[in-house]
């Protein structure tokens, strides 16, 4: 098994430079996710790994091996991509097959190799099809038998699930995971759906703009966001922000948002006065009472059902903010909610002006 | 059936215009063809006199007997089959390759490449120089000079060229990731893809290849050498000036008209028989269902 490892990676189209030198070092058998909002680099990351663009500046290597001037079909990596990319013309056993028969693989080997693919794949009965008669999701599944056969050292995925509708995404979600934990081949995979992201990776890449904001397993990135656009990129919805200004009284901390007050964690590094950004989240926030947390005033706007939960779309001070809550078979009562509770410890602060976390979150505590 | 009723009166009134325009440029189409076939089969008395307008008068197959036992007919059919798909192979193999390249973004001076070609359907050095570089490159009376001199069309390439470049691009990656170079990638991916555009430049080679009569006229000078068009010119020639023709042409059974029709019938017929086979090529598209939009 293999890894690769990103060293101060840049790309640029031009004058315009879409990738800020990236540092990243994927372990082998690891599951990286690359995620980030469209535009952010994440493909064109992915795609110098593969070697279908240039690296402008910095080194990709696998295994230690420099890639940068190695050409796609010596890296020993296999690409799966969002549109599938099936030759047409070809049955499903020739587009499984086509790799191996480029490389003059003997004929046994290519069809008892295709053959336990298809089978791992549930596509042995769709090896006589052409793509066109196939639905989306065994068409996706064929694009990574293709990948799968060549026993390729790292997997890239370039967005393999944005063209399916959403049960066949969960659907294949799992099984992608289930592949992975049966092949244990190193992966990155690209995605701008953070629930993706959380359910498949090991380590979350979060890319913003061309840079990396942070690297983490999912539960590192939700319960401690480097920055206010992790927080605002991972969970769904995202965490609560608002903007406040830090008073203190005896009790402790307080960010005032307009005329209401909420308690904020012991943070060491923030002045009386100082402007910061308050985060929560939406599944932290309470609608009953807690013993010693004041009640925040909300106006509620719209409540959102569910199911088991809702979603209270309401706002502090006119800022907006989200409220997940449990419904326990009626949303009539979350009708006439009118304050929160914001549990003080699994508040985040963050500077005003760089968007930088004040206080991280050492235990990673999620509210029961 | 179609229901009218769903049809406003300019919808209709559209249709019935369309349907007459579709219907006047059929007959335009096809008349020539069975004119010709009737005239063939027709006496070249009746022929000469103008009598014959949609079927044969006074049948007869005189003059295909006449043009069926000129060895020069059969010489210069064979050289036609031999431009034909020898210079169409040619074609081929220089117009692919070309449109492949000046398609891939990736070419070096694309863009240079690209105009160089688009200038060559516009300008051209004009038929004196033609010759005279034909001739100092000793391919006067060659038939490989005639193959080779008609081998690039940049229409063609131009016609090529963007339908591969409409090949969505995941393709070529996808082969490249398994391990295909570019002669892998034309060969197995973008070829077998490009059916329908190959077949269409297949056919206009053909039909221009079949159909060649001016260069080879003007760069062929021995009678073994030349294809079927020009032979037909010869035969329209000889027959005309012909005096004894001339003077027993009023009860013949064939004519100068008769002869000339039946030559090009016979030179029709492998086109007629060529184009069904390309036909299924045109009617739709081999994409669907490969990638996903």
């Amino acid at each position: 098994m293999s890894s690769v490892t990103l060293s101060d990676v840049e790309k640029y189209y031009g004058p315009l430079r879409v990738v800020h030198g990236i540092n990243l070092e994927i372990e082998s058998q690891e599951f990286v996710v690359l995620v980030g909002p469209s535009g952010c680099g994440k493909s064109t990351t992915l795609r110098m790994i593969a070697g279908l663009e240039e690296i402008s500046a910095g080194t990709v290597a696998v295994d230690e091996k420099v890639m940068n001037r190695v050409a796609p079909k010596d890296r020993d990596v296999a690409m799966v991509f969002q549109n599938y990319a099936l030759y047409p013309h070809l049955k499903v056993f020739e587009n499984i097959a086509f790799g191996l028969r480029i490389r003059k693989e003997p004929k046994e080997h290519i069809d008892k190799t295709v053959r336990e693919v298809s089978e791992i794949l549930g596509l042995t009965p769709y090896l006589d099809r052409r793509p066109a008669e196939l639905s989306g999701g065994q068409r996706q599944r064929v694009a990574m038998g293709r990948a799968i056969v060549r026993h390729p050292k790292v997997f890239l995925f370039d967005e393999p699930l944005s063209n399916l509708d959403a049960q066949l995404r969960t659907q294949m979600r799992a099984e992608i995971k289930r592949l992975h934990k049966r092949l244990g081949v190193t992966s990155v995979y690209v995605t701008h759906d953070q629930v993706e992201a959380m359910t498949l990776a090991d380590r979350i890449v979060v890319m913003n703009d061309g840079n990396i904001e942070q690297v983490g397993t999912p539960m590192e990135l939700f319960t401690n966001p480097a920055n206010q656009f992790v927080a605002g990129f991972i969970g769904s919805p995202p965490m609560n922000q608002f903007e406040g200004t830090v008073s203190a009284n005896a009790d402790g901390l307080f960010a005032s948002v307009g005329n209401a007050s909420i308690a904020l964690p012991e943070v060491n590094n923030v002045q009386h006065g100082q402007a910061v950004i308050v985060g929560i989240r939406p599944e932290h926030i309470s609608i009953h009472p807690v013993d010693g947390l004041p009640s925040i005033p909300i106006a509620l706007d719209l409540v959102e059902p569910l199911g088991s939960e809702a979603l209270l779309h309401a706002s502090i001070d006119n800022q907006p903010l989200i409220i997940k809550a449990e419904t326990h078979g009626d949303i009539e009562h979350l009708n006439s909610v009118s304050e929160l509770y914001a549990p003080t410890d699994l508040i985040k602060v963050f500077d005003k002006d760089t968007g930088a976390v004040i206080n991280s979150h050492p235990t990673g505590r999620i509210a029961s | 059936m179609t229901n009218w009723n769903l049809y406003s009166r300019g919808d209709k009134f559209f249709a019935i215009v369309v349907s007459v325009l579709i219907g006047m440029f059929t007959v335009a189409t096809l008349y020539p063809f069975i004119y010709i076939a009737a005239v063939s089969f027709s006496s070249g008395f009746a022929a000469q006199a103008g009598k014959v307008v949609l079927t044969p008068i006074d049948m007869t197959v005189e003059a295909y007997k006449y043009i069926l036992v000129d060895p020069e007919f059969w010489i210069s059919y064979r050289n036609t089959f031999i431009y034909t798909i020898g210079g169409t192979a040619v074609s081929m193999l220089f117009i692919i390759p070309a449109a492949y390249a000046l398609s891939r973004p990736q070419l070096m001076g694309r863009r240079f490449f690209n105009l160089f070609i688009a200038f060559t359907m516009w300008f051209n050095a004009g038929l004196i120089p033609f010759y005279l570089n034909m001739r100092d490159l000793n391919l006067l009376d060659s038939m490989f000079g005639i193959i080779l001199a008609f081998a690039i069309n940049a229409f063609n390439i131009i016609l090529l060229r963007n339908f591969f470049e409409a090949i969505p691009q995941s393709f070529e990656e996808a082969a490249r990731m398994d391990g295909a170079n570019d002669f892998q990638v034309l060969w197995k991916v973008f070829i077998p893809l490009s059916k329908p555009a190959i077949a269409t430049i297949t056919l206009f080679c053909i039909v221009a290849r079949w159909n060649g009569f001016f260069w080879a006229m003007v760069l062929l000078q021995s009678q073994e050498k030349i294809p079927l068009q020009v032979f037909l010119r010869h035969t329209i020639a000889k027959l005309s000036d012909d005096d004894e023709f001339a003077i027993t042409q009023l009860d013949a059974a064939y004519s100068a008209e008769t002869v000339t029709a039946a030559i090009i019938v016979c030179s029709i017929i492998p086109v007629l028989l060529v184009y069904p086979w390309i036909q299924k090529y045109f009617e739709k598209g081999i994409l669907l269902g490969g990638v996903k939009e």
